[in-house]
């Protein structure tokens, strides 16, 4: 664009004509540049029939450095990323709002408080959605709007708590103290979904006075107020005569039935509910009621107490019961002969040694009246314990004798139980486990001693722990090997699955393919690719880029091979910088990527001949060719088809390019902007067919041979020659 | 007020949390194939062990961290975890006791008055926050002492801080501010 020397005459009076993009040579009129980059304007025309400017404020004070066109990111360039940030922030919460009916004011302070939450660096690690809620429910509290953090989490699908927080986050960060909601405000709101017609505000104001009583009633602390409000609402509803069922309440007011229920069971309880409508309406009872959960945890605490005290005299009873036991019992003793003797302890089965441990161990704790009782007790708990022990006298053996004195009752009482107890060793066989535990039990009660201090060099220290009673947390060897059937048997799929696994990766080692979890790899700087003209430079970056094997590359060929007679002709015309083909190839790519679907739902009669091609086109390699002919055919027509439909498919394609545009991030390359202005229809036909082929394709295998983008980029030149 | 009520208010602690480290791998398969009372999850990678005497449950990772919890004092604690090292070494691992810490201590307490959330929330608006939609109780949290405090309507406090000692401190502190907002029973 720079005003050079006129080739033919040499005069350096050049007119620049921007509209038109031409340079031409006051002198000789020779014609220097055409097509050259336009500084205009383009407007596109958005939804709704909103035309705005295509186009991106570049700031000024933004980065010195020269953008890199194509290459580089993707996203806005020229732009700082924390700029990036609060546009994208700003267009949600615009989007948002807008959804929820807030006003510009109110967006506008959700922005501000978003700029202060990304300054904080509170966004990391937190999905950008649920801090624009945030932001957005911050705005509704102070600003004391209707709207509930549900009817956020409804729009945005996401759990209610886990907006919430984020919301307590933010408002705690920022130090913002959101008013308490009141119930109140929801009133209006919910009366107005609810349809009442003409006295909706009779209703309403109803309804605030209810909830207002049920306030003072203290029915509102730790509830939610939408159920308070369901609730009143329905009283009042039904006071003005108005049938409105319990579903069509909670339906609008987001809770569930047994809620409502629940708080109009609870207002029955207070004296309010006594009143008669005109009475309510006018009086105001001046005595207040305590929370619903307190009077309920009251009753509950006046039940408790009852309970113990029948607990208590049913003790006094038991204990009486026992008293008389024991002295049954030892009646019966003294008429029998007694052994004596730890010796004489020995003589007998082990049963009652066990049962002496149990009355011995209890004996120096409670020496008092109560060790009958005691005694009696942990006869009752170790009855079924006491069959299983019998398998483990040896080892018992050695350890329970200590110096014991027995009595006489216990010893007694230990084989009447042991004789009951011998059918019960037969039946439940081995379970030595329970018995060990239950030895663990009383030796400890003895072996309780205070604890030491912490020893730093990690050694343990072992006072306090009984090695005995430790090792009772071990089992024995055929103990492990039941275990180990049990658990092998348990878990046989995961270990099938980590065999299986393990399997796989030894082959892939092999092979040499093995790959340690994939990590993400990090995009790398495309470089820039120097050369003269575009058709080397897509070929340079072909190489270095290596296209997908799913793509025939005939067909491509092929497809370009129609266009590359004019396509070459054009193709000098082409700005020389690798940058556009570039980033038009990447554009596709994207686009691709994006597989936006209104692509294909609007451009009718391509769609239509993907169909075609995609029947003929099926998974297998054989039909592959025949396939490729037929899509060379139909892609024939179908450029073809392009330049003839033209009206009806340019405003497609217009509206489509929109589409994109407006589907694709801000944060696209300007370069693609200006260049979709002014060529709306080519690329995206191009890639459009491009994208349709190459997926048609990707379902059959693709060929090997690399596609030289010229003929790619040739396409475009036709179609762009044959729009224009 | 505070001294004499503290003694009508008993403060029941009823979890305590400790980790410890045993210095050395631990094979899970062992642990779980030959002690009592285990559950081995294989897909999480550790052992639940639970013992019986200090009422314990033990989560066990083959890097040798191990999470106690369950215990009702910081004692029971200690003694909890040294019961478990002890287990492991005697199933055979070169088990070294250290880096025991208590890092969590659950209390609960009862205030015998009910209390008015909204005016506590008011009263002590930066550090209580309460939020009727998201949960019943206001929270409190008290920086310095790094517990959280949570206030239900009906005058039942949990608290939650790093020991036993931070926790009856903060039910100290916080004791005045809620019989400011206290609602006078009716009954």
């Amino acid at each position: 664009m720079s005003s050079r020397v006129c080739k033919t005459c040499g005069g350096s009076d050049i007119d620049v004509d921007q509209a038109r993009g031409s340079a031409v040579c006051t002198g000789c009129g020779s014609v220097l540049e055409d097509n050259i980059i336009v500084s205009e304007v383009q407007f596109v025309e958005g939804s709704g029939g909103v035309s705005s400017a295509v186009g991106q404020f570049v700031s000024a004070d933004g980065p010195v450095k020269a953008p890199l066109l194509g290459s580089g990111f993707h996203t806005s360039v020229g732009k700082e990323s924390r700029a990036q940030t609060l546009q994208s922030g700003k267009r949600q919460i615009q989007q948002l709002g807008s959804q929820l009916q807030l006003n510009q004011h109110c967006l506008d302070t959700a922005f501000n408080f978003f700029k202060m939450v990304v300054s904080k660096h509170l966004t990391r690690g937190r999905k950008t959605e649920h801090v624009i809620a945030a932001c957005l429910y911050l705005v509704c509290r102070t600003e004391g709007t209707p709207h509930m953090l549900l009817d956020l989490s409804d729009l945005l699908q996401v759990n209610v708590y886990i907006l919430g927080k984020t919301f307590l986050l933010l408002a705690r960060e920022l130090c913002i103290n959101a008013p308490a909601i009141d119930p109140c405000l929801y009133i209006p709101r919910f009366a107005h979904m609810l349809e009442f017609g003409a006295k909706t505000h009779e209703v309403s104001m109803t309804a605030l006075r209810l909830v207002q009583r049920m306030k003072r009633d203290w029915m509102h602390t730790g509830r939610r107020p939408s159920g308070l409000c369901g609730a009143a609402l329905l009283v009042a509803a039904r006071m003005h005569k108005f049938r409105r069922t319990v579903k069509d309440v909670i339906s609008v007011v987001k809770v569930c039935q047994t809620t409502l229920r629940k708080r109009l069971t609870e207002f029955e309880d207070t004296p309010t509910s006594q009143l008669t409508i005109d009475e309510f309406m006018r009086v105001d009872l001046e005595q207040e009621c305590d929370p619903p959960s307190f009077t309920a945890s009251q009753h509950k605490a006046k039940m408790q107490q009852l309970e113990q005290e029948l607990s208590r005299k049913l003790d006094d009873v038991e204990g009486e019961i026992s008293c008389y036991k024991d002295e049954i019992e030892s009646e019966l003793e003294k008429s029998r002969p007694k052994l004596r003797g730890i010796y004489a302890a020995y003589a007998k089965e082990l049963d009652p040694e066990d049962s002496e441990v149990l009355s011995v161990a209890s004996e120096p704790e409670d020496p008092d009246v109560e060790e009958n009782e005691l005694q009696a007790a942990a006869q009752h708990l170790t009855q079924e314990f006491l069959g299983q022990v019998i398998q483990e006298e040896e080892g018992l053996g050695s350890k329970t004798d200590v110096g014991k004195e027995e009595e006489a009752g216990a010893v007694k009482e230990g084989s009447v139980h042991q004789r009951q107890v011998a059918s019960l060793d037969i039946i439940l066989g081995k379970l030595p486990t329970a018995a060990s535990l239950q030895q663990t039990f009383i030796e400890s009660e003895s072996s309780d001693k205070p604890d030491d201090e912490q020893s730093e060099s990690g050694e343990l220290d072992l006072d306090g722990i009984d090695d005995q009673e430790i090792e009772k947390y071990i089992l024995n060897e055929r103990e492990v090997q039941v275990k180990t059937d049990l658990w092998m048997k348990q878990n046989a799929e995961y270990l099938q699955e980590q065999k299986e696994k393990e399997e796989r990766i030894k082959k892939e080692k092999e092979q040499g393919t093995y790959k340690e979890k994939p990590k993400k790899s990090k995009k790398k700087k495309k470089e820039l690719v120097e050369a003269s003209s575009a058709g080397e430079a897509i070929e340079r970056m072909l190489e270095k880029k290596k296209i997908s094997s799913k793509i025939n590359y005939d067909v491509l060929r092929d497809l370009n091979s129609r266009g590359t007679g004019s396509g070459g002709g054009s193709s000098p015309n082409r700005p020389p910088s690798a940058g556009p083909p570039d980033a038009r190839k990447k554009l596709n790519r994207r686009r691709r990527r994006k597989t936006s679907d209104a692509n294909r739902d609007l451009a009718a009669n391509a769609s239509l001949m993907g169909k075609r091609v995609r029947l003929l086109i099926s998974s297998t390699p054989k039909k592959k060719k025949a396939a490729n002919q037929a899509t060379d055919q139909v892609t024939d027509q179908v450029t073809d088809e392009v330049p003839n439909k033209a009206t009806n498919q340019e405003e497609n394609l217009v509206t489509m390019a929109t589409d994109t545009t407006t589907e694709t991030p801000p944060e696209a390359t300007p370069d693609p902007k200006p260049q979709t202005g002014p060529t709306p229809t080519a690329p995206p036909a191009a890639g459009e067919e491009e994208e349709e082929e190459e997926e048609e394709e990707g379902e059959g295998e693709g060929e090997e041979e690399c596609v030289s983008a010229l003929q790619l980029v040739g396409d475009y030149g036709c179609e762009e020659e044959e729009v224009f | 007020m505070d001294s004499s009520n503290d003694d009508a208010l008993d403060i029941i602690v009823s979890n305590v949390v400790a980790t410890f480290r045993t210095r050395c791998h631990l094979n899970l398969r062992t642990i779980a194939l030959e002690g009592t009372n285990v559950i081995y999850k294989p897909e999480v990678g550790k052992v639940l062990m639970k013992l019986r005497k200090p009422k314990i449950t033990a989560s066990i990772w083959s890097s040798g961290k191990i999470i106690c919890t369950g215990a009702t004092s910081e004692d029971e604690a200690k003694q909890g975890a040294r019961r478990l090292a002890r287990c492991l070494q005697k199933l055979g691992f070169k088990v070294r006791f250290s880096a025991f810490k208590v890092v969590n201590v659950l209390a609960v307490c009862s205030m015998p008055f009910a209390i008015h959330l909204i005016d506590f929330t008011k009263n002590n608006r930066p550090i209580a926050s309460y939020e009727p939609e998201l949960h019943p109780a206001a929270t409190y949290r008290i920086k310095n002492l790094k517990a959280t405090i949570q206030v239900f309507s009906t005058g039942s406090i949990t608290v939650t801080g790093p020991n036993v000692q931070n926790v009856a401190t903060a039910v100290e502190q916080v004791y005045p501010l809620l019989f400011e907002c206290q609602k006078p029973l009716c009954e």
